[in-house]
């Protein structure tokens, strides 16, 4: 299907339109991430594209993804690559004159796109990193880099490893919390629910 | 003034200098640091995105330790300090407090009602000392960009002691330092840290940027608060020298490091021979 452009090249299909709106999506986002994803008061004033250090790379900029999202368009919002490249930097956060998060709400709408079963090397990896966090409670860099990107990893980085051994950066024993396991049952169950 | 202090993963592995400098700075500031007996991983910018509730317990966790020790939790990384402040202010707020407690309680934890504030190792350098009468060495004649990345100062509502837009604190400490400060322009944009693996060729251009700034402004060195921005900075600076097949060559300081060499602390025991990207033109320099 042909995208419809009106003047200036602007998406008619990231426009305001009262008739599409469907809080379903809104509201799921509300309950993964809390009062801080809330964005009824969004605006659509684009502040938060205009200053995202990473938007010449996204197929939806923060506002159209807020703008998906306050339509309840599921699809287009979990399979955006915007999820994954967001670095969390929130400029856009302090930014929006109408105090909307879009750092809580991209982070939201990531937890609930892992759930719904996209996959990706991003979510392998956040996988991963918390993972091994719920197994100890402190992350062991050479281990997280081996579960995820397996020996490759592991010898393409052996340079950097050994740098950091010789400068008692890096100890072979993986470091954890007192009671391991106790931590990591709160951890699992916590999901569960 | 004593603090509950929260090293965090990296000040234990990769930004060790980064923890030696704090302690030693802190003890000649007369500052006393008591190590958070049994602290986790704050869960970095990545928990929260696989689950809100088991992000916010990670760094909860660590802010309850701290109320259960009756002190102030005092943190250096700024990932560690900004995702504990958000706990804290998580912690008030009813919801968010019934989610986060029952899953502490399952780990054996109680969470009280103490009120304690979570500060940053910047912050109290630059708000609640007056470090300019203990500088021994003034570093006269150094280049520094200060770079404050994303979690240092933002957002607001979390950090608020210094501007998110156009924050100076750094700055003034390099200054008392006696260094001199250039106009780093991409003082607040991010380097890409929690995207790096996944993402490695964003992350490199979104690090190279901030390289090629400094270089041009003719910068000694950059002065920094987050080991993540180091991780891109210094340890994957020989890799972005190589993709793009420049050469940088440029020294990545921790802020403590260079107050303690103006305070006269020796190098060695500031870690400072503990840098990837040798800090010996930085030290040919102040010497």
């Amino acid at each position: 299907m042909v995208k419809k452009k009106c003047f200036f090249g602007i998406k008619t299909d990231r426009q305001v339109d009262g008739d599409k709106m469907n809080a379903k999506l809104s509201q799921e986002v509300l309950a993964q991430g809390g009062e801080n994803a809330a964005i009824n008061a969004c605006m659509q004033c684009g502040t938060c594209s205009g200053g995202c250090p990473n938007a010449e790379r996204m197929d939806l900029l923060p506002r159209s993804l807020v703008l998906m999202v306050q339509r309840g368009e599921w699809e287009k919002v979990l399979k955006s690559q915007t999820l994954w490249l967001c670095s969390s930097c929130h400029t856009c956060t302090s930014r929006c004159p109408r105090g909307v998060r879009p750092t809580d709400v991209i982070e939201a709408v990531k937890a609930i796109a892992i759930r719904e079963g996209i996959k990706n090397d991003s979510v392998r990896f956040n996988q991963i990193f918390v993972e091994l966090i719920e197994k100890r409670g402190i992350l062991f860099e050479p281990e997280l880099m081996l579960k995820y990107g397996g020996l490759k990893a592991l010898v393409d980085q052996a340079e950097l490893g050994i740098k950091l051994t010789l400068k008692g950066k890096l100890s072979p024993f993986p470091p954890k919390v007192k009671e391991p396991k106790k931590f990591s049952e709160a951890l699992t169950k916590a999901v569960k629910k | 003034m004593k603090y509950s202090y929260y090293p965090g993963c990296s000040l234990h592995s990769s930004a060790k200098e980064f923890d030696i400098s704090t302690k030693v700075v802190m003890k000649e500031l007369e500052i006393e640091l008591e190590e958070l007996q049994d602290w986790s991983c704050c869960g970095g910018s990545i928990a929260g995105g696989v689950d809100h509730n088991i992000g916010m317990a990670l760094a909860a966790r660590n802010v309850v330790l701290a109320q259960n020790q009756n002190q102030d939790l005092l943190a250096a990384c700024s990932g560690c300090y900004n995702k504990s402040a958000k706990a804290a202010q998580a912690l008030e707020n009813e919801q968010e407090r019934a989610k986060i407690t029952s899953i502490l309680t399952d780990m054996g934890m109680s969470v009280s009602n103490q009120k304690i504030k979570v500060r940053n190792v910047v912050d109290v350098l630059v708000n609640d000392l007056d470090i300019a009468p203990k500088i021994k060495k003034p570093l006269t004649g150094l280049k520094v960009a200060c770079y404050y990345g994303c979690l240092l100062t933002r957002p607001a509502d979390i950090t608020g002691w210094d501007s998110p837009v156009f924050p100076m604190s750094l700055d003034k400490l390099a200054q008392k330092c006696g260094a001199e400060v250039v106009d780093f322009r991409s003082k607040t944009k991010c380097c890409g840290g929690p995207i790096l693996v996944p993402q490695e060729e964003v992350a490199f251009e979104m690090t190279k940027k901030l390289l090629d700034e400094a270089k041009s402004l003719g910068a000694d060195c950059i002065i920094l608060a987050c080991p993540l921005c180091s991780n891109n900075l210094e340890l994957r600076q020989p890799d972005i020298e190589k993709k793009y097949n420049v050469n940088y060559n440029l020294p990545i300081l921790y802020i403590t490091e260079l107050i303690g060499l103006a305070l006269g602390i020796k190098p060695r025991k500031l870690g400072l021979d503990k840098h990837l990207v040798s800090t010996k033109p930085v030290l040919a320099k102040v010497s």
